[in-house]
């Protein structure tokens, strides 16, 4: 990485490990992710990636080892960090029981947002989302790309600089999933950071930078087109699924 | 502490709450259902109990014993045989569960100056019917002796003299007894299981999660949380007590602090163990079980419905152990007694001393377990 970039670092984590009794779900791992990048954090089920994502969002605290986000110590002042990241999981995370309306009235809140900049977040969201006129929908009565669209608005209400996005497109048809990458796109073109977790290759691609993470440690790390010229071995460039199925395996 | 946030928070669990109209229901309309069991059901003092009288002495005396045991509403005189044998078909049967024995030669007994033996036979079946039955049996044959000996003008007459002195509530209304406990009881349901509830459903959901992401504390968060269902336990406990007094007529001879002060301590102990339970459990199903497991012991073990002195006593000691145990001394020492904060020092201090220890834990569980 070159040093201007270096200096550009969103998110800089150093030998972090984190324990579980004797199990270690993330082992000593260390990498960083620079301002403007759409960083892919791939590897399969329980391989860490979301104990990763909630040691960065200052939920949980690492073992061992330093995290920094945006400059700040996650680990000592999560608070510092929490008014300039968002947050997205594969849960959504809206509360079901509450219509559109309410669940934007509680994260703009909660975000200390004031009455002009939540109105004019709420209507930025309710357009995004598609979701004019059905602002006393309760939530759990929304399709899934609904759904998922709302939950973004949600996570972004307060412009963060840094948005975690984990699975973010798990069980959605795949017309929705474009759609919900075009926004991405959209939020990269705005100047926002993304880190992403997902199953999908075709989703890695979508991405400027690639980390694989297996059994607790990040494997490879690199652009898609580095990853897949490391692992040519003088014939063609294989697909990233190859390069996956060969780091794994 | 940012106030806004807790105000946020406080709001939408009350949007949440009106979005579950059947828990709102549950909670509003269960002070009504507990009071009718526990007033009419429960509390229903043993009266009417069928008896059958064989007089066999056909006398003055054994006359004004069955008059006696026929103009009370304890008993309710159904059959009056002519031989002893056919009482045993009729308490076969269940058609009676106490029976007077008058033999024959009372009155010729007691005319001499001796003892008179007088027959109480009771169906054992039923425990209670059959020990109050005893007991108010001996209670109208001891007023019989006496007055008897008030009309002979005698000092020492042979007899029976089963003294039965009541302290308190002297009409033996179990009603008093029962509402006051009920206070605490319908408190300690609806706050275990809403709590054990509350954060198992925003962990499920991914909610919690979420909100651990944005500036909110896990300190805002609790207070949030427990902030509305303390106001609806303190409107669920102030119904009970207004229906309790105005239309079941328990009086109120103690002193409102001490009852708030009391509930107040409990509210806190069941609201930790809510809050624990809803910790260890994965699933609302599994809080759910847990905590009917957890709730059943208690009730038992504290002298709410089965008095802790009939208890054996290896268990007595354990009885102490539950806090429920000392919020119903309080209560109905407060209803009933009028009791003062200086007699009802033991339970206070037990239940202070709960209260520290089992919120204090699950406060501190809770901050562990949220930031895992």
């Amino acid at each position: 990485m070159s040093e201007a970039a270096m200096g550009q670092s969103v998110v800089r984590i150093r030998d972090v490990t984190k324990r579980y009794g004797t199990f270690a779900a993330v082992d000593g791992i260390t990498f960083d992710v620079a301002r403007g990048e759409v960083f892919g954090f791939l590897g399969p089920n329980g391989s860490g990636k979301t104990t990763t994502i909630r040691m960065l969002t200052g939920s949980i605290a690492p073992t061992a080892g330093t995290i920094s986000v945006l400059g700040n110590d996650a680990v000592r002042h999560p608070d510092r960090i929490r008014t300039r990241i968002g947050y997205m999981s594969q849960k959504f995370s809206l509360f079901e029981d509450m219509t559109v309306a309410e669940n934007l009235r509680f994260y703009g809140g909660i975000h200390n947002l004031g009455k002009d900049v939540f109105a004019e977040r709420r209507d930025y969201i309710l357009d995004m989302a598609g979701l004019r006129g059905r602002e006393s929908t309760l939530t759990r009565d929304l399709s899934t790309g609904w759904r998922q669209r709302l939950a973004l608005g949600v996570a972004t209400i307060h412009q963060p600089e840094l948005l975690f996005l984990d699975e973010p497109t798990s069980g959605v048809d795949p017309v929705a999933r474009r759609q919900f990458w075009d926004l991405l796109y959209e939020m990269s073109g705005a100047g926002v950071t993304l880190f992403v977790t997902t199953h999908y290759m075709e989703e890695a691609t979508n991405c400027t930078r690639l980390a694989f993470m297996y059994r607790g440690k990040v494997i490879a790390d690199g652009s898609p087109r580095e990853l897949r010229e490391a692992h040519a071995g003088g014939g063609p460039l294989p697909s990233l699924e190859d390069v996956f199925v060969e780091l794994v395996g | 502490m940012n106030v806004r946030h807790v105000r946020l928070l406080v709001w939408k669990e009350f949007v949440q709450l009106r979005r579950d109209p059947m828990l709102l229901r549950v909670v509003m309309i269960m002070p009504f259902v507990y009071l009718i069991m526990f007033g009419y059901v429960v509390a229903a003092d043993v009266t009417h109990l069928p008896t059958a009288i064989v007089d066999l002495d056909h006398s003055v005396t054994s006359r004004q014993i069955d008059s006696a045991f026929s103009s009370t509403a304890y008993f309710d005189v159904k059959a009056r045989p002519d031989t002893e044998a056919a009482l045993q078909t009729l308490l076969d049967r269940g058609d009676v569960q106490v029976a007077i024995v008058i033999p024959d030669g009372t009155q010729a007994a007691l005319d001499t100056g001796q003892v008179a033996g007088i027959g109480i036979v009771v169906d054992g079946a039923d425990s209670q019917s059959s020990s109050v039955g005893t007991s108010y049996a001996m209670q109208i044959i001891a007023d019989l002796n006496q007055a008897r000996a008030a009309d002979l003008g005698a000092g020492a007459l042979p007899g029976v003299d089963a003294r039965v002195r009541v302290e308190y509530n002297q009409t033996l209304a179990s009603v008093n007894t029962m509402i006051p406990g009920l206070l605490a009881s319908v408190l300690m349901v609806t706050l275990m299981v809403v709590l054990s509830q509350a954060v198992v459903k925003e962990r499920e959901s991914g909610t919690l999660e979420q909100m651990f992401t944005t500036p909110v504390s896990r300190g805002e968060y609790l207070v949030g949380k427990l902030l509305p269902y303390g106001l609806l336990a303190c409107a669920q406990s102030a119904i009970t007590a207004f229906v309790g007094t105005w239309w079941f007529g328990v009086p109120f001879t103690g002193s409102v602090w001490i009852v708030c002060l009391g509930l107040l301590l409990f509210m806190l102990t069941t609201i930790g163990l809510g809050l624990l339970v809803s910790l260890v459990s994965r699933t609302r199903q599994q809080a759910q079980q847990t905590i009917m497991f957890v709730m059943l012991p208690m009730f038992i073990l504290s002298g709410f419905i089965f008095p802790i002195e009939s208890m054996p006593a290896p268990i007595q000691p354990f009885t102490k152990l539950i806090p429920l145990t000392h919020a119903v001394v309080i209560l109905r020492a407060s209803f009933v007694k009028g009791s003062g904060l200086a007699d009802l020092a033991e339970p206070f201090l037990y239940l202070v001393g709960f209260a520290i220890v089992i919120f204090g834990a699950a406060i501190i569980a809770v901050r562990r377990r949220l930031s895992e």
